[in-house]
């Protein structure tokens, strides 16, 4: 019987070569995004639509404008002096962030709260004042507004997307709502009273506040990056 | 007769399956490379919604409405002729970017709205705006029908100075560009450089 001839068995060592350098960094990398993807360390909310334009008439008869906010983070609610009940839930949250509010919460970019008045033929300067006393407004961080009947559809209704108007009795409705728009003019969330889990409470809105201010501080140099990355994988905040 | 059959040892097939992963992993990284998503320099809306349609009138007495350039990529500035900073900054850096896209920018319509429609006729916005480049189209019209323009995209206008013809108008200076579903997509606030819009609009017609 022939011999055959057996190739002796070699044994690979696992030995560290620099040019596997590349391929590790690459799958560092790539393991880095799937992690931020998937831990979502850093929250936004995502930027919606554009916030109207607007010019109204605040409490004190001055004039209150979409410029004049810019760079600020805004709370507007919508209601009217005359609304009752179903605007408590509105104005109680307000209250609740502006308490917060002048205890300091808040840091970084200013905050401001506009109540926007959807009935311009009562809540004139004399009522928005009667109306922010009555709800223990600060002046310099919630004002109250309205305007003129038609370019207040435009900016409320078309703009907002808040529904109001008068029903079949003769009684306005309108569907309560906040909505918080950052620095550059965007709107960032909306709360409906219709929404699941209805309006938010003023603990939830400091929080989306907070979210804000963050991100106007972190959005700086490398940061932005970080957070263009959260807002493509969508790392919305609840 | 005995066969010998030789196998890999543990270290071999080790070594086999990290290259195996390293080579998954940089394809996987290739394909995102090809695929990475532009980093934006003006503000991306993410739930983008369909543009408040408009119609104005041209230079040559056309009615035109936003919704006519569907299929374009449309940017919207919101200026007037007798600015004097401002304005002919932000257009002569749109002017700059359409240069910079070459080819691509027979895809951009470029749209200069009046925020002065008592001074600037449509004549007259539509020979300013054709000044920084004769592709680009200047509308006005009545104030409603400019204030419904330029409400819902947060163009915020407002006459200064002395009464008669002697004022100016502040304005929100962005510019503002709807996609070519008719969606508001991104925003360019003032100062964006025309390398920055160039890049953003080539994003987008992607």
């Amino acid at each position: 019987m022939a011999r055959q001839a057996v190739a002796p068995l070699t044994s690979t060592r696992l030995r560290w070569n620099w040019r596997w350098l590349p391929l590790l960094a690459a799958g560092l990398i790539f393991l880095g995004i799937l992690l931020f993807a998937t831990l979502r360390p850093i929250k936004v909310l995502p930027r919606m639509r554009l916030s109207p334009s607007f010019a109204l008439i605040d409490q004190a008869g001055r004039k209150l404008t979409s410029e004049d906010l810019r760079g600020q983070v805004v709370l507007y609610g919508f209601g009217y002096s005359r609304c009752g009940a179903s605007c408590s839930e509105i104005e109680h949250a307000m209250r609740g962030v502006q308490r917060q509010l002048l205890r300091g919460a808040a840091a970084g970019v200013p905050v401001r709260m506009v109540l926007i008045s959807v009935d311009p033929e009562v809540d004139d300067a004399t009522a928005l004042s009667a109306y922010a006393d009555r709800l223990g407004a600060d002046p310099e961080r919630w004002r109250f507004a309205t305007g003129a009947p038609a370019s207040l559809k435009q900016t409320v209704g078309g703009g907002f997307e808040v529904f109001y108007g008068t029903g079949a009795d003769g009684q306005l409705r309108l569907d309560p709502a906040l909505v918080l728009v950052d620095g550059a003019g965007i709107i960032r969330r909306e709360y409906r009273a219709h929404d699941v889990g209805g309006l938010p409470d003023a603990d939830r809105l400091m929080s989306h506040i907070a979210l804000l201010q963050e991100e106007a501080r972190g959005s700086e140099g490398l940061g932005r990056l970080a957070y263009e990355a959260a807002h493509l994988f969508v790392c919305y905040a609840p | 007769m005995i066969s010998r059959t030789s196998r890999p040892d543990t270290r071999s097939r080790l070594l086999l399956y990290l290259l195996l992963v390293l080579v998954l992993a940089i394809g996987a990284l290739l394909i995102l490379f090809q695929l990475r998503p532009h980093s934006y320099h003006g503000w991306l809306l993410e739930s983008p919604k369909p543009a408040a349609d408009f119609t104005l009138t041209s230079g040559s007495g056309e009615r035109v409405s936003l919704s006519d350039f569907r299929g374009k990529l449309v940017l919207l500035y919101f200026g007037y002729t007798y600015c004097p900073d401002v304005c002919p900054t932000s257009m002569a850096a749109i002017a700059e970017a359409m240069r910079q896209l070459g080819a691509r920018s027979e895809d951009v319509a470029v749209v200069m709205v009046t925020v002065d429609p008592g001074r600037d006729t449509p004549e007259k916005v539509a020979e300013y705006a054709a000044h920084f480049n004769p592709d680009f189209i200047g509308l006005s019209g009545t104030p409603e029908e400019i204030a419904a323009a330029a409400t819902p995209l947060g163009i915020y206008y407002e006459k200064r100075g002395a009464g008669g013809e002697n004022y100016t108008v502040d304005h929100t200076a962005t510019i503002t560009v709807v996609d070519r579903e008719g969606r508001v997509r991104l925003v360019f606030p003032f100062e964006t450089t025309p390398e920055e819009i160039a890049s953003d609009l080539a994003a987008l017609l992607r």
